[in-house]
């Protein structure tokens, strides 16, 4: 009879809290930031349909100093999102190569945040824009 | 015990067991092909080869230079029958493997590139940058699981074959994992289980290169033939001997003493020339720089670690940041993990270290050894292509071309052959299986095998060197046998099944001591100067006389092993004068016009 | 032995010990060896082995990095025990730990076969696009093709991929990193055209799904290979694989 007795060690329950994952973790916590600015934005169009006092009330509301901390923490929650999902972007798609040679991942990552930047510049100019 | 049975059995999964089984594979896919490995087969050794495989491929480049820069090589100790038909072979051989996926580096155009080698005439050295044998190893492995009909052993170890009317029928196996003996018995028996350079203290060897195979094989009464003929590798790491490739020449590197000089000038192998020059300074050939690097030392001339190695220095920084990293990655990775060196900024040092088994299992052109049904390739033979040096680049031909031939041959003789008879082999196998079992559990004298295995490293560096005198051989043929005696009273701390690592050493240093033996006492009778066997006691020339012979070293139970010889065959070229760089030139220059 | 006595440097490892015919379950164990500037971990195992402790076990060989034997975690992290120097970690003891996610054989030695497997499962040879034989020469492949795939063939299957992905430590059956490196390898090749049949082996939670971008198996790799980049690059393949199969003749099943 064989003494062989393989050892299973279990996962730690608490893996995705430590680093090397916790990176990782936030990254996917701070999808989150995406859906609740979008529930806040539901928001303000139910309020648009109940009738011009309850818009105001919504306008209101996103005045407020807790509407002005809770759209800080989520713009710092999407931004790391955002950034940090580039950093992931050259790992989705096929092997980028370029003069015969691969492009460089970091660059890719670099080129994105850039155009990403470049374009909420852009929008934001607009919404000041149509806002004036 | 287990039984299992087989047509073909084939021990040792580096690149000559896998082409071995795959040959087999394609030569009969209804024969059962039973490949045993003690490692997962992408860990065997060939892993390591770094710098590539030659095979003729330019226009201006043909077999017979191929062949001839071989035999001066290995200072016509080759058997020129076998270089010849190796020679031819190949290069298809390297095209199969294209085929396969091995991701040959390319020209821009797509076509294979090669680079320059040491010793060879014309570049012809196919390579994958600098992982050649990693490639090489990995597209066999992964192309043999094609075959259905080859059955994998891996992680299984060897512990003796199984003979019986003159044949080889089979082996006895035990596997680490479950801690349990299996007999595999087979129609013939192919064995490919590399070299034996871990019985040297400084080696570029991976600790699996033990030379299981030769001494199973020696042990049972085949000689093994020229193992006097250790290769020195000119550039290793000093202390762990980790290799820098041949190719890190081949691509321009320079070699330079403790004053920055080109010291290879002062060895025969000059002129010294601005773009790297075939067959001259640092492309003459191991043998040859391995022993400059030791007269340098000798001379005061070479550096010193902090841990008292001496070393010399591996310039490449002209070959600039870009070409180093595209052609020889592994290399620069090497050096900045280990050494903390960029390659591109630094010079690296370098010392000789053992490499390379050249003699092995006495075997024929059509891999057959003396023992019928028993067949060997690759490192663990001695086909007689190296002679007594081989050249950087003809390894991994070898390991390809005689794979080849191996499972070709050991398929047309199973199926001569009769069905292995179970009960007389069964009964050998559990032999061996009680003979193992009583070195793990034998209260023994209480001494570590460890301390052996240090102990020979040393006696075998020492006395069977770059350089030799008899003095020294002897010395290290007593010291063998002494540690032989000693071997038989070790007492192992692990006396368990599962993973019992301690005793699975013990049994390799065993081989490890019985290869030692053929390799000290194959050199303390040859009384001349060849190749990689250069004496320093009034043997420094070559002795063509009484020396143009291969050794063979046959084992005695219990006793030193006897030293015979065998005539070396000779066909197109007679043995001359070998010489590099202006001198080789002149000589060449000399033979083509009488021509 | 008072160490004050000796003027020798010394490292203290602490190791995850189990030798399953005598212990219930892994424990640590400790040891001192002397240190010196050039000493790998895998060196002062094999001090151990030798001068301490001859039942420690664990898996070596080529001591360069390239056969992928020595696997293991060293201070919590998957490394290769040859090319981690002890210079270069921290200070203080270091721990040394069988691969994480592997079930544990016996010490530092973990169970292989279900990633060998793995590996076999996915065709991992060349389906010629255009067969050809030996005579008519080899392939041309240009650099930039060669390029496409190369850094995936340099897996040496060491497994620190899987050590580092916490998908395959929930579901040992996932594929993983390294068996999609390889599968990749071959459908980057200019010389393949087995690319259908692969695909069809990686759909599903054991295929490609398991897989989160975690990402940590690519930090990890000792050779660049960049396994996560396989993965996810599959995804995609996968995906646009499903939908178009209704597309293909006779291709929903």
């Amino acid at each position: 009879m064989s003494e062989r007795r393989p050892y299973r060690r279990p996962m730690s329950p608490t893996w995705w809290a430590n680093p090397p994952y916790r990176a990782y973790t936030l990254r996917e916590l701070t999808g989150v930031a995406v859906a609740i600015y979008g529930l806040v934005l539901f928001f303000g169009l139910v309020c648009l349909a109940l009738g011009p006092g309850a818009y105001d009330g919504y306008l209101a509301f996103l005045r407020s100093p807790f509407s002005i901390v809770l759209h800080l923490l989520l713009l710092a929650a999407m931004v790391y999102h955002v950034v940090t999902w580039f950093e992931t972007l050259p790992k989705t798609q096929p092997k980028l190569i370029v003069d015969g040679k691969p492009f460089p991942a970091k660059k890719m990552t670099d080129i994105a945040i850039k155009v990403g930047a470049g374009c909420s510049l852009v929008l934001l100019l607009i919404a000041i824009w149509v806002g004036r | 015990m287990d039984h299992i049975d087989a047509d073909v059995l084939i021990i040792g999964a580096g690149g000559a067991g896998l082409r071995a089984a795959i040959a087999a594979a394609e030569a009969d896919p209804s024969l059962t092909i039973a490949l045993v490995s003690k490692v997962l087969p992408m860990r065997s050794h060939t892993v390591a080869a770094e710098g590539g495989s030659a095979g003729v491929i330019q226009a201006h480049d043909s077999l017979e230079n191929h062949f001839n820069d071989t035999v001066h090589g290995g200072d016509w100790l080759c058997e020129q029958d076998v270089v010849e038909f190796f020679v031819e072979r190949c290069t298809p051989e390297l095209i199969q493997l294209e085929h396969w996926g091995c991701p040959w580096s390319r020209k821009p155009d797509g076509q294979i590139n090669v680079r320059a080698f040491g010793g060879m005439k014309i570049e012809r050295t196919w390579f994958a940058a600098d992982r050649s044998g990693f490639h090489i190893l990995h597209t066999l492995f992964q192309t043999s699981t094609k075959y259905p009909s080859i059955k994998r052993f891996d992680e299984y170890f060897c512990i003796d074959l199984l003979i019986d009317d003159g044949r080889a029928q089979g082996a006895t196996v035990f596997s680490p994992s479950t801690g349990e003996f299996t007999a595999i018995t087979a129609r013939a028996v192919i064995l490919a289980t590399g070299g034996a350079g871990r019985v040297f203290r400084q080696n570029t060897n991976g600790g699996i290169v033990t030379g299981d195979g030769m001494a199973l094989a020696y042990r049972h009464g085949v000689p093994l033939r020229d193992m006097e003929f250790m290769q020195y590798h000119p550039t290793c790491m000093p202390g762990t001997g980790i290799l820098f490739t041949e190719a890190c020449r081949g691509e321009g590197g320079h070699l330079l003493n403790k004053d920055g000089y080109r010291f290879l000038q002062d060895y025969g192998l000059g002129p010294v020339t601005a773009e790297p020059r075939n067959k001259t300074m640092e492309l003459g050939p191991r043998d040859r720089l391995s022993q400059a690097i030791w007269q340098e030392e000798r001379k005061g001339r070479t550096m010193t670690t902090p841990a008292g190695e001496s070393y010399v220095h591996l310039d490449l920084r002209h070959l600039g940041a870009a070409k180093l990293k595209e052609r020889l990655p592994l290399i620069c990775d090497l050096a900045e993990e280990f050494m903390g060196i960029d390659p591109a900024t630094a010079p690296i040092p370098v010392r000789p270290a053992v490499h390379y088994t050249m003699g092995g299992i006495e075997v024929d052109i059509r891999t057959a050894t003396t023992l019928a049904g028993l067949y060997a390739a690759g490192e663990c033979s001695s086909v007689g292509i190296h002679g007594a040096n081989r050249l950087g680049s003809n390894s991994l031909g070898e390991l390809t071309v005689f794979g080849h031939v191996a499972g070709d041959e050991a398929v047309k003789f199973a199926k001569g052959a009769p069905a292995a008879q179970g009960g007389k082999l069964l009964d050998q196998a559990k032999a061996s299986a009680a003979k193992v079992l009583g070195l793990r559990d034998q209260k023994g004298g209480g001494e570590r095998h460890a301390v052996l295995r240090k102990e020979m490293a040393t006696t075998m560096e020492k006395g069977c060197g770059i350089y030799r005198e008899a003095s020294e051989m002897q010395k290290t043929c007593d010291k063998l046998a002494e540690l032989k005696r000693r071997y038989r009273d070790i007492t192992l701390e692990d006396r368990s099944s599962v993973w019992n690592t301690d005793w699975i050493c013990a049994v390799e240093l065993g081989y490890q001591l019985d290869v030692a033996e053929a390799v000290a006492y194959s050199a303390l009778m040859r009384r001349e100067s060849r190749g990689a066997h250069q004496r320093i006691d009034g043997f420094e020339k070559r002795d063509d006389v009484n020396f143009l012979a291969h050794s063979l070293a046959n084992y005695r139970d219990g006793a030193a092993p006897e030293i015979s010889y065998g005539p070396v065959k000779i066909t197109k070229s007679q043995p001359g004068e070998r010489a590099y760089g202006a001198l080789g030139e002149a000589l060449e220059a000399k033979e083509a016009s009488h021509a | 032995m008072p160490e004050a006595a000796t003027a020798v440097k010394t490292v203290e490892l602490k190791i995850l010990r189990y030798r399953p015919a005598s212990d219930e379950r892994p424990a640590f164990g400790s040891f001192k060896v002397p240190y010196t500037e050039d000493m790998s971990v895998l060196e002062a195992l094999q001090t151990i082995k030798d001068t301490l402790d001859g039942t420690l076990s664990f898996r070596w060989s080529c001591r360069m990095a390239v056969c992928g034997s020595c696997g293991m975690m060293i201070n919590g992290k998957p490394q290769l025990a040859c090319n981690t120097l002890l210079r270069n970690l921290p200070p203080g003891p270091v721990t040394i730990e069988p691969l994480n996610n592997f079930p544990i054989e016996r010490d530092l030695v973990v169970s292989v076969g279900d990633f060998v497997k793995k590996i076999e499962s996915i065709y991992p040879y060349i389906i010629p696009k255009e067969p050809k034989t030996v005579a008519e020469g080899p392939y041309l492949q240009t650099p930039a093709q060669l390029a496409a795939y190369e850094s995936f063939s340099d897996c040496i299957n060491c497994m620190l991929c899987y050590a580092a992905c916490p998908q395959f430590g929930e579901n040992p059956n996932f594929i993983g990193p390294g068996a999609m490196a390889l599968l990749q390898r071959y459908n980057g090749d200019s010389r393949d055209g087995g690319q259908q049949k692969r695909l069809d082996t990686i759909h599903g939670e054991d295929g490609v799904w398991s897989c989160t971008a975690v990402g940590y198996c690519s930090e990890v790799c000792p050779k660049q290979v960049d396994p996560a980049n396989a993965v996810n690059q599959n995804k995609t393949n996968s995906a646009f694989d499903f939908f178009l199969r209704f597309l293909r003749p006779g291709g929903a099943r």
